[in-house]
């Protein structure tokens, strides 16, 4: 009963818009209240917004984006700051559902032949960016001329954005991975941070089997549906998974065979949780308060900070490698702005872009305000620099984790990437299922290489 | 996707008997205006379905990115390589165990629920209709969301048998391929149950409650009432209702994208998800090769119907 | 004494149908039930699955109001609904009032022709979405019809579903009347609007109720055709909010409680009506 009252409260005034309109139609003057109707709704219809997303303002940009507590604030960050430059400026952020989107509304203009359905700007997936300039060449415009100097962002991150020579794109994050713990657990069992930094994966599988058993904790979680650790995992160690861009090497890539073995190892004792999606891997595991450690690019930090309770019992280091000895730094995830071929004010465009994200002179209030508000870490060293960045957090016990964050981002090693990035994700994902569930571990590296094969066949042909 | 636009297709089986309807005699400005009244639907259903059907159907036949697509070498070459797919081959055997699966379950419990609540004597019967109808007014994206949260490890269907000590650790509803699946049956059947019951109820309206006295007088009980008079005479809207599952699991889609993301490895992922996935879902758009893939399940939807009717028609 | 008896043994005989039927009715609603207290607590409190009411519905509804107007374009909450209502609204009438012609003349002046015609309508059923998805958004930008109206309901406007069941309903439509408007000298037009339309009122109610669920509840063709936030729906706005690096359960399943109260409220006003226009339509 409760339900009803309430939905006739909310809904009411619409119902009665639907009831006009279903006994309209059926009366017997129904000829005239159905053509009513009809013009009535041409007549909304004239009044809504323009079709066009492109911007007409000449201080307005429009921008696709995702994620309302990551990248939006940083692009807002950037809109307030280069209102300093143009005090009418406007940026119009256009959400969408995800990444995915953006890539959906880029193929579709480009089957349509016709790229005037797209934004001015937009916010692409790294992993991405490659093949969509090298397939659609005309969607997009680049940042040559945008007076960015590029040896000041981060070159791992730029590496993707720069497409035969030319750069495209301006970075927003620094997708640079890091490994968190929670250091009461770890001292729980006698270890330091210090104790779990440079150590071999061999040697961190021991101190988290001793976790789990002593504290109940696992020590590591990942969103089994898409699963980035043998990515992370295999950059730490400086390799790939990929030779020349499409010819993919699993068979016979021992580190990448050792990796798996790793993670099939600590799903099967508990102490790492391979969660069903990314809704259960930040929502059960980490605010679930699952785990001891977290191992993701940093953007997963306010994520971490979700849990008031935990404040000051966490620290930051870098990733285990296979061998031990030496610190593995690897990213993960990430985006960049792009300027669409609709954009008929490239000039605004490049110099907003150049003035914010690529590290000019309103870089560091952007980027301090992205961070502030966000979460969102620079990639551009300057930035970097400012004090925001080196103020100790509270959460992570008075870590400068940022400053450090940025720091490890200059030693992330430039792998061979591939447009089939996600796609070979989404097998290996299914190869370590499998062999979590006794398949033979060869015959299903050999099957995953089979089947990425068959992909990138597929579309090549 | 689901039961949407194309849940009517099962009228096909009317369409063709009232082929065999001896015509009435109309004068030939009477036909001119009979053709009027169809002229807007049908050009609309030209343009908008069977224009973008062709333009699929070359599509199929060629490769490339959405940009600049060129024939395909040789230009069965998308059609052969979907057999060759393990992943597509695997979603057409996931699909076919829902169809399997859920469908029937689904069909049994609308046929009981219609049968019990035509009973004259049955009181609240507008309140049970209502409940179990209800669910099909939510929206895909809506339900698919509740359910996820509902089957999360440590969601609410997890609280009640732990907190009875029944189960010792939560169960990992969505992340077990067993698991997954019946999460995916189990919504579907309260998706679409209430859907179902309702042309299952109407269709029992239509019958004349004499045929139930007459039974009654020869001593027949529910039970024998219900296979030996209710089945037979529901005939029609059972073939309908069955049309309309089969097109509408074929075609199955929010429910793998929503529930399980197609995982683990693979093993609830759905034609139509998969298809998806080729042309936007994962990275590379392969246009050709999803509408290759679609037209399979056009063929198949087609094969099932027609087997379907010929099945049903066998009094005729 | 007797009657009155004989009622009780009839309901006792009943208790187990209504067992059932109570259980089934309680499997139907629970989880809308639950997705009414979801929405009255926080995120934490959704994820760890708690069955009762909260006291977080306020908190959410505005983080509900300002996730709407952080989609940008200056949508707000009002005009994700709004447009919903617009969209659904005109689709609902206008395939409506396309159908139920087609269907009355595919019915009433069916010959050989129209007979074939109608069976090749059938096969646009059997199209799956995704396939024509990619054709019709190079028409409707062509058109420049993305972000209208127009773009989201013109290939839906005219069904064969839709046109099915009118035309299985007009069979109810007595030939008599027919007749005798002819020889009053009324047009064929005039018969249909003056004659027919107001005899078929239940139809009209069942075939709006499920036109409208379906285009208030559609997701994959609004997504790709409404590319600004100014322009989107409800589902649209759900499934933006349910992705990201943080997700907000509470508000999120405030945001599908308003997606889904209009076309509960809708199917409780007319279900009466559609009942028997299903029942016209299955005979």
């Amino acid at each position: 009963m409760k339900r009803k009252i309430l939905s006739i409260l909310l809904a009411g005034a619409m119902a009665a818009t639907m009831l006009t309109a279903c006994g309209g139609a059926p009366a017997a003057p129904a000829a005239d209240a159905g053509a009513g109707e009809e013009a009535a709704a041409a007549e909304e219809e004239a009044a809504a917004p323009a079709a066009d997303v492109a911007s007409e303002g000449e201080h307005e940009l429009s921008v696709y984006a995702w994620d309302a507590n990551f990248n939006i604030p940083a692009l807002q960050a950037a809109e307030a700051a280069y209102k300093a430059v143009d005090p009418d400026f406007t940026l119009n952020i256009i959400t969408q559902s995800g990444s995915q989107d953006v890539e959906q509304a880029v193929t579709l203009a480009a089957s349509a032949g016709d790229y005037s359905s797209l934004p001015d700007i937009v916010l692409f997936q790294d992993h991405y960016i490659q093949r969509f300039v090298a397939d659609y060449p005309d969607a997009w415009q680049d940042l040559e001329d945008a007076g960015i100097d590029w040896t000041n962002l981060g070159a791992e991150k730029i590496s993707y954005s720069t497409i035969n020579g030319k750069h495209y794109g301006a970075p927003v994050d620094n997708g640079t991975a890091v490994f968190a713990y929670r250091t009461d657990v770890l001292e729980e069992c006698g270890y330091t941070i210090d104790d779990v930094t440079s150590i071999s994966w061999e040697k961190w599988l021991e101190i988290a089997r001793e976790v789990k058993e002593k504290t109940g904790y696992a020590m590591l979680s990942m969103d089994h549906s898409g699963d980035d650790l043998p990515y992370m995992m295999l950059q730490a160690e400086g390799l790939s998974q990929w030779k020349d861009n499409t010819t993919p090497v699993l068979v016979g890539n021992d580190a990448f065979k050792s990796i798996i073995e790793v993670i099939v190892e600590g799903a099967n004792d508990g102490t790492i949780i391979l969660a069903n999606s990314w809704g259960d891997y930040t929502d059960q595991t980490i605010i679930g308060n699952q785990v001891a450690g977290v191992m993701n690019g940093n953007w997963i930090i306010p994520t971490i900070e979700q849990v008031d309770e935990n404040s000051g019992k966490w620290a930051i280091t870098t990733l285990p490698t296979l061998e031990g000895g030496k610190e593995g730094y690897a990213s993960n995830g990430g985006s960049s702005l792009y300027i669409t071929a609709n954009c008929s004010k490239p000039e605004l465009a490049r110099d907003f872009l150049a003035y914010t994200f690529g590290g000019g002179d309103g870089a560091i209030e952007t980027y301090d305000a992205a961070l502030k508000n966000g979460g969102v870490i620079t990639c551009c060293i300057s930035a970097g620099k400012s004090d925001v960045y080196q103020e100790g957090v509270e959460y992570f016990n008075g870590q400068a984790i940022y400053a450090d964050i940025v720091e490890m981002g200059s030693h992330v090693p430039v792998i061979q990437q591939s447009d089939f990035h996600y796609n070979l994700r989404t097998l290996i994902n299914t190869l370590i299922t499998n062999v979590q569930n006794g398949a033979d571990i060869d015959s299903e590296i050999q099957s995953a290489q089979d089947q990425i094969e068959f992909e990138i066949a597929g579309s090549t042909n | 996707m689901r039961g949407t636009g194309s849940s009517g297709f099962p009228y096909l089986l009317k369409g063709v008997i009232s082929l065999t309807k001896k015509a009435r005699s109309i004068s030939a400005k009477q036909k001119r205006a009979g053709w009027l009244f169809l002229l807007v639907a049908s050009v609309m259903i030209f343009i908008f379905s069977f224009y973008p059907m062709i333009s699929a159907l070359f599509m199929s036949l060629k490769t490339g990115s959405a940009a600049n697509m060129k024939w395909a070498d040789p230009v069965t070459f998308n059609y052969s390589r979907m057999f060759q797919d393990k992943t597509f081959m695997k979603s057409v055997g996931n699909t076919f165990l829902y169809l399997i699966i859920q469908v029937p379950i689904m069909l049994i419990l609308a046929i009981l629920l219609a049968q019990l609540l035509n009973n004259k004597d049955l009181k609240f019967k507008g309140f049970f209709r209502t409940c179990v109808f209800l669910p099909c007014a939510i929206s895909l994206v809506s339900y698919a969301l509740i359910f996820r949260s509902l089957f999360a490890t440590q969601g609410l269907v997890n609280m009640i048998p732990t907190n009875l000590h029944l189960i010792d650790e939560n169960i990992n509803w969505l992340g077990q391929t067993g698991t997954a699946r019946f999460v995916i049956i189990f919504a579907l059947v309260w998706r679409w149950t209430g859907y179902n019951m309702v042309f299952f109820l109407a269709g029992l309206q239509n019958i004349e409650y004499s045929v139930y006295e007459a039974a009654k007088i020869d001593g027949a009980t529910g039970w024998k009432t219900f296979w030996y008079i209710t089945v037979p005479l529901l005939r029609p809207v059972i073939i309908m209702t069955f049309i309309m599952s089969i097109n509408g699991t074929l075609q199955l889609f929010d429910e793998s994208v929503n529930l399980t993301n197609g995982g683990p490895a693979n093993t609830t992922i759905t034609m139509s998800h998969y298809i998806y996935n080729n042309a936007f879902g994962v990275g590379v758009a392969n246009f050709g090769y999803a509408s290759a893939m679609s037209f399979f399940v056009l063929i198949l939807v087609a094969i099932l119907a027609a087997i379907n009717l010929k099945v049903g028609d066998t009094r005729d | 004494m007797t009657e009155k008896k004989n009622r009780s043994v009839v309901q006792r005989r009943l208790i187990p149908s209504y067992i059932f039927l109570a259980l089934f009715s309680l499997f139907s609603v629970f989880p809308l039930f639950w997705m009414v207290t979801a929405a009255t607590n926080n995120t934490v409190d959704v994820a760890r699955g708690k069955i009762w009411f909260g006291t977080e519905a306020a908190v959410n509804f505005k983080n509900l109001l300002a996730a709407a107007v952080a989609q940008g374009s200056g949508a707000t909450l009002g005009s994700f609904m709004g447009n919903s209502f617009l969209y659904a609204t005109a689709q609902t009438i206008l395939c409506v009032f396309i159908c139920s012609l087609a269907g009355y003349g595919f019915e009433l002046y069916h010959d050989k022709g129209k007979d074939t015609l109608f069976a090749i309508l059938l096969m646009a059923m059997m199209i799956p979405g995704v396939a024509t998805m990619i054709p019709l958004f190079g028409m409707m930008s062509k058109l420049h019809f993305l972000n209208k109206v127009w773009g989201f309901i013109l290939p839906a406007v005219s069904t064969p579903f839709m046109i099915m069941m009118f035309r299985q309903n007009s069979r109810n439509f007595p030939v008599d009347i027919l007749e005798a408007a002819r020889i009053d000298g009324l047009s064929e037009f005039a018969i249909f609007f003056y004659m027919y339309m107001p005899v078929m009122k239940a139809t009209y109610a069942a075939a709006a109720v499920i036109t409208f669920m379906n285009a208030w509840n559609a997701y994959l063709w609004p997504r790709v055709v409404l590319t600004d936030s100014s322009a989107q729906t409800m589902p649209i706005l759900i499934a933006n909010m349910s992705n990201g690096y943080t997700v907000d359960y509470g508000m999120l399943m405030m945001g599908v409680l308003f997606c889904s109260v209009p076309t509960m409220v809708i199917f409780f006003i007319l279900q009466k009506q559609f009942a028997e226009g299903i029942t016209g339509a299955v005979k």
